[in-house]
């Protein structure tokens, strides 16, 4: 059986090459059911819409650099952070760490593909059909939707042109694709990672990261029905004339605030789970030493998961919400930085008394660390009810999540692509780009999104075209961080695409880092194993010298001519 | 652990302290001026919450920075760190603690809200007791909390796409600015005509959405004279970021001389910032917008306001 | 449902005659109809969590509503939807009937009382359908008329949904050796149509019974 694999696997390595072979490119433009492919087709298409997004966010950065509305009209200037804010989050951040959960846990946990190949791919090319949909909403009569990241109504509801396929319409159509995207892909990882580990790969012998992939794709499953039941009933509002949401016909538009946070609060740690995740991946390798304290940080991702569910309304503090649950919600909200601590701190001690190396990956890692506790502080602080009246909606809030959303999650985003380049690719990257890129992006992200903080203190709100000029000063400062920011994308564009083309080749190994997927070439083969992995140890073994898995030799399907 | 380990740790946690304590009195200094009660009980609660951040982010980052410092591995050096674990003890102590912070955070944070008691939807079953409700509800040692006993004010809160108004029934009176005697408390009722807007006034930490279809009962008391910004806090659609409002604090007897001149002032179209620039650009050929929502026409009323051309941006 | 074996080479689960895939480089290694039956599972309770958004939304306006019927409206006739209900809930029944039928191989017995099923599913949703014309209010009258036209909508749907899978399934059945590698395809539409049923008993307590 082996032998006969093994000349099959010869005969197929005519039609599916290592990536990075430039022949070879043609199959990310495929229908391919490969885990692989799919996942770098998720992360190249979803970086794309990430410069998207951060070209609408240039246009805001520009109209708020100056108190008066005088860059773009109004209505352009309330589609920009619309558009900014979903392109961000439904077209960035979800289909790249679905990309990356996609490449890495068929690898990382032993397994040969995803559960359901097809459906994989499916899942993928649904992205850039809801990206063009939401693009195509530019031609839309009325232009794009207008109502915020939130669609709420009354205010989504609204219709001026009152044509029937209006910006909103396309909104939520394309969020609806999303949703469906997203459903598929957790069936799908969540059915990989509890049905076809190795033989040995216990659940307390996964990596964190797939112990926190899982975790945020449970949140999927869970949350994402509550969106999509709200986005359901706002499109009968919106088109049909039905009165689910629409006070002035006796519905009630805090409903759809709940379902709507339902699912979005959640959502966030669907989107910082898998960082979590690569954090704990990435800073025992660099600092050579297990992770501390595992077993606890694989599952407090399970007790992340069932306190999301119960904090939605602290995003609705000053709505229409009665004093008790305000007090009650606070409370549940607080007790999330209890298993975020527990993570926080087992990284510091995993760090502590190691052996450094900071290379591009280490100093995204430790980067995003730092943002991320502060951004948890000031989020505790949004949790203390009192002070949140005082700064919901303003630029407080604003500065809060970027500073996780972009100094935890894009700068782990990083992390993650600069660690697994050399696996993904079969290249190494150049480290002084990289660490060229760590640098504008540290400096620029605190320069643009620090002064958030100060703004909201002082009761900017947030969505404004226009403010009164006592907010200049902060304002400018945050436009040149942004632009600084946008610039701090060029590097890391060079560097990946040139190293891709011509970088030095990367052994199977380059990190000397633990993990199955580090056992196997760079990048590994169709399928990835010939045989599969028997995993007879505990992850993150440094300074063990213990063997990971009983068959090292046998995994690899073919040895590539070096 | 020997004698000066912990003697350093205890240094170092003094000298943390000290920083932390000093970032919270430095908070005090971030926001616009306290004037309202409720504003120092947040700023107090901020202030807490500044120093305990302070602590726990300079902790963290401080051991890491050591860590980047101190602890990198040589040029040549591939070998391992201590293969350690994990620490039970430390562990533990590292979930009690945030733990019992936590606990002690919510308690205070629901404290002051309770102390405050700035009502908010669904608690106007309060009303009938309205007199007993309007202190805050601990007997306050605060000298400058107003005691129960003054009279309070009940002003009517409109707003709409994109205006303010605002109606004192009483002396059946209408202003697009809001006029409030100093040192009394405030009761607000919050309406809107069309979409949910919000009701902010960042020198007096306040805010409150505005749900259509139900009138909301809001409270404060404000506690120093002047002129403040009331914004729209929740996004209401083209002109939201144009829908702001002027607050006048003004001593009792000025309060009283301002109700009585507005009341003999004929009602009149207010300036109203949506309108004006909805006006001019559709006298314009070109449009560079999308087409918008119409703002309602300027509010008629008796009063509105000293410097309206300068008025927002 | 295929009993799985562990092979020396520790490849578990290989599933016989699924050691060849077309592209032929390495045997799959696992237990797909497993898999799937899995994977279907987390869909459906996934799936069940629109209905009790829609469902806590139904409650929410009923207990807050102030007009909650629309002038001129008493209340839902019940007598038809309880016959119909009835119907539902025991073809229930009638497909784990022919399920067992399939089980000891007599296809001639699963056909008929799956053919019972989906005849049950349709006279659901043909009395379904007289009940809408007959209502005297639409989708747009109030609260009440959208959610009501909502939950039976959207059950509606999936009853449809199952009865079009069930078809399928019949269809296959015809297919020699279609159940050489496992049922797959007709547990999981029993499980589906299970699914649809509990759903309609909560909607039917919620809607008519809860007035
Ligand atoms: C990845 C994204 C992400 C993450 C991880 C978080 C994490 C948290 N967020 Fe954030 N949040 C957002 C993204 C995120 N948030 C977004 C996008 C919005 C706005 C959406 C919009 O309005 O458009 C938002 C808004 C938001 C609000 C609403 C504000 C408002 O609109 O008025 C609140 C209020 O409670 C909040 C709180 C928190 C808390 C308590 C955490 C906690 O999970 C943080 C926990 C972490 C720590 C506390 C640090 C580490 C812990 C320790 C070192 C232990 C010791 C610490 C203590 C004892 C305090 N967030
Ligand atoms: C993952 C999520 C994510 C990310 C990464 C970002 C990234 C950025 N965001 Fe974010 N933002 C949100 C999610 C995100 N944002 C959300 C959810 C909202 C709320 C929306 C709402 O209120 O509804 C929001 C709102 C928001 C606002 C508030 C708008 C308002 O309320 O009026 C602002 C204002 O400064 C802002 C700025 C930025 C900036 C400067 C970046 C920068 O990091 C961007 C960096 C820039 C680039 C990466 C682009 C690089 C491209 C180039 C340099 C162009 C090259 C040009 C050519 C080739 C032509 N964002
Ligand atoms: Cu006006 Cu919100
Ligand atoms: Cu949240």
């Amino acid at each position: 059986m082996t032998n006969l694999s093994s000349v099959d696997a010869i005969a197929s390595l005519g039609k599916q090459p290592s990536p990075g072979t430039p022949e070879d490119w043609k199959r990310f433009f495929s229908f391919s059911t490969d885990h692989k492919v799919i996942g770098i087709q998720y992360i190249v298409t979803s970086f794309f819409f990430f410069l998207i997004g951060g070209i609408f966010a240039m246009i805001v950065r520009g109209e708020l650099i100056t108190p008066e509305a005088d860059l773009v009209d109004r209505t352009v200037y309330n589609a920009m952070f619309t558009l900014h804010g979903t392109v961000m989050l439904f077209l960035w951040t979800f289909p790249v760490l679905a990309g990356l959960a996609n490449y890495l846990v068929p690898l990382m946990i032993g397994a040969r593909d995803m559960a359901f190949p097809r459906l994989n791919a499916l899942a993928f090319w649904m992205v850039p059909v809801f990206g063009i949909v939401l693009m195509g909403s530019f031609l839309a009569p009325g232009g794009p939707a207008q109502a915020g990241w939130w669609s709420y109504p009354p205010v989504s509801l609204q219709n001026p042109t009152g044509a029937l396929i209006s910006g909103q319409f396309l909104w939520l159509l394309a969020v609806a694709l999303s949703g469906v995207s997203s459903i598929l892909g957790a069936v799908n990882i969540v059915t990989t990672i509890i049905r076809m580990r190795s033989p040995g790969m216990t659940l307390f012998r996964m990596p964190v990261f797939v112990w926190a992939v899982l975790s945020a794709q449970i949140i999927q499953l869970f949350g994402l029905p509550a969106l999509t039941a709200g986005a359901i009933m706002l499109l009968f509002d919106l088109t049909l004339g039905t009165s689910f949401f629409d006070p002035a016909k006796g519905g009630d538009p805090i409903l759809f605030q709940h379902f709507f946070w339902f699912y979005s609060h959640p959502a966030v740690y669907v989107i910082i789970l898998p960082i979590f995740g690569i954090f704990s991946e990435i800073f025992p390798v660099y600092a050579r030493k297990p992770l501390f304290g595992y077993k606890v940080v694989a599952i407090s991702s399970l007790i992340i998961v069932g306190l999301s569910a119960i904090v939605w309304v602290h995003h609705m503090f000053a709505s229409g919400t009665p004093g008790w649950m305000r007090m009650l919600f606070m409370f549940s909200t607080m007790l999330i930085s209890v298993p975020t601590g527990i993570k926080v701190f087992a990284w510091v001690a995993t760090i502590w008394g190691g052996k450094l190396r900071l290379t591009s990956a280490m100093l995204f890692g430790l980067g995003g660390l730092v943002m991320f506790v502060f951004a948890g502080i000031t989020g505790i602080m949004l949790a203390a009810v009192p002070v949140d009246i005082h700064v919901n909606n303003t630029y407080f809030v604003v500065g809060h999540f970027h500073y996780v959303i972009y100094g935890a999650t894009v700068m782990g985003i990083y992390a993650a692509f600069y660690h697994w380049f050399p696996k993904m690719t079969g290249r190494m990257y150049n480290e002084g780009l990289g660490k060229l890129h760590f640098a504008l992006t540290f400096i620029g992200a605190n320069l643009n999104f620090f002064p958030m903080h100060p703004l909201g203190l002082q009761g900017m709100p947030r969505r404004v075209a226009s403010y009164d000029p006592e907010f200049a000063f902060w304002n400018v400062i945050a436009s040149i961080g942004a632009f600084l920011l946008g610039m701090s994308t060029l590097p890391f564009i060079l560097n990946m695409v040139g190293s891709w083309v011509q970088g030095e080749k990367a052994p199977a190994n380059p990190w000397r880092a633990i993990g199955i997927e580090w056992l196997v070439s760079s990048p590994p083969s169709h399928e990835n194993f010939e045989q599969l992995p028997v995993v007879i140890a505990e992850p993150y073994g440094y300074g063990k010298s213990e063997a990971l898995i009983s068959n090292p030799d046998a995994l690899e399907v073919i040895h590539e001519p070096n | 652990m020997n004698i000066r380990r912990i003697l350093t740790l205890v240094v170092v946690a003094i000298a943390l302290a000290g920083i932390s304590l000093w970032m919270g009195q430095q908070a005090y200094s971030w926001f616009p001026p306290q004037a309202s009660a409720e504003s120092l009980l947040v700023d107090d609660l901020f202030s807490f919450l500044v120093t305990l951040g302070t602590f726990i982010f300079l902790g963290v980052v401080g051991t890491l920075t050591y860590s980047v410092l101190f602890q990198q591995a040589g040029k040549y050096d591939i070998s391992d760190g201590p293969a350690i674990e994990g620490n039970i003890t430390l562990e533990i102590v590292w979930t009690a603690i945030p733990l019992a912070l936590v606990i002690w955070i919510a308690a205070y944070s629901y404290q002051v809200y309770d102390q405050m008691s700035i009502l908010g939807p669904m608690e106007h079953v309060h009303l009938e007791m309205a007199t007993a409700e309007a202190a805050p509800i601990e007997p306050s040692t605060d000298s400058q909390m107003p005691d129960s006993n003054e009279p309070i004010e009940r002003i009517e809160v409109l707003s709409r796409q994109w205006a303010w108004e605002f109606r004192y029934p009483e002396q059946s009176i209408s202003s697009t600015e809001l006029h409030l005697p100093n040192n009394h408390r405030i009761k607000l009722t919050l309406k809107s005509e069309d979409v949910i807007h919000g009701f902010y006034i960042p020198a007096f930490r306040v805010k409150q959405d505005i749900i259509p279809n139900q009138a909301i009962e809001f409270e404060f008391t404000p506690i120093r004279e002047g002129n403040y910004r009331l914004r729209d806090s929740q996004y209401s659609g083209t002109y939201f970021a144009a829908m702001q409002a002027d607050v006048v604090v003004q001593s009792p007897e000025s309060y009283q001389q301002w109700l009585a001149q507005a009341a003999v002032q004929p009602p009149k179209a207010a300036y109203n910032q949506a309108f004006e620039e909805y006006r001019r650009a559709s006298e314009t050929a070109i449009n560079a917008g999308w087409k918008t929502v119409v703002p309602a026409a300027p509010p008629m009323v008796n009063y509105s306001g000293s410097n309206q051309q300068n008025k927002g941006l | 449902m295929n009993p799985t074996e562990i092979d020396p080479s520790l490849t578990s689960g290989v599933i016989p005659s699924q050691t060849h895939t077309s592209d032929g480089t390495a045997e799959h290694s696992h237990d797909e109809a497993g898999n799937s039956m899995f994977g279907f599972i987390i869909f459906l309770l996934s799936e069940s969590v629109i209905f009790l958004s829609f469902f806590a939304g139904y409650i929410v306006y009923k207990t807050t509503t102030a007009d909650w019927l629309p002038a001129g409206v008493t209340g839902l006739e019940i007598k038809e939807p309880a016959i119909n209900t009835v119907v539902l809930v025991s073809s229930s029944f009638v497909i784990y009937i022919a399920e067992r039928y399939l089980h000891v191989n007599n296809l001639w017995g699963f056909r008929a009382f799956w053919l019972l099923t989906m005849a049950m599913g349709s006279y659901f949703l043909y009395g379904q359908a007289v009940e809408w014309s007959s209502l005297p209010f639409g989708f747009t009258d109030g609260v009440f008329g959208g959610t009501f036209y909502l939950l039976t909508g959207f059950h509606g749907l999936h009853v449809l949904t199952g009865v079009l899978l069930q078809l399928i399934m019949l269809g296959r059945s015809f297919i020699p050796g279609n159940y050489d590698n496992g049922e797959f395809g007709v547990a999981a539409t029993s499980l589906f149509w299970h699914f649809v049923d509990v759903i309609w008993i909560i909607l039917f307590v919620l809607i008519y019974i809860w007035q």
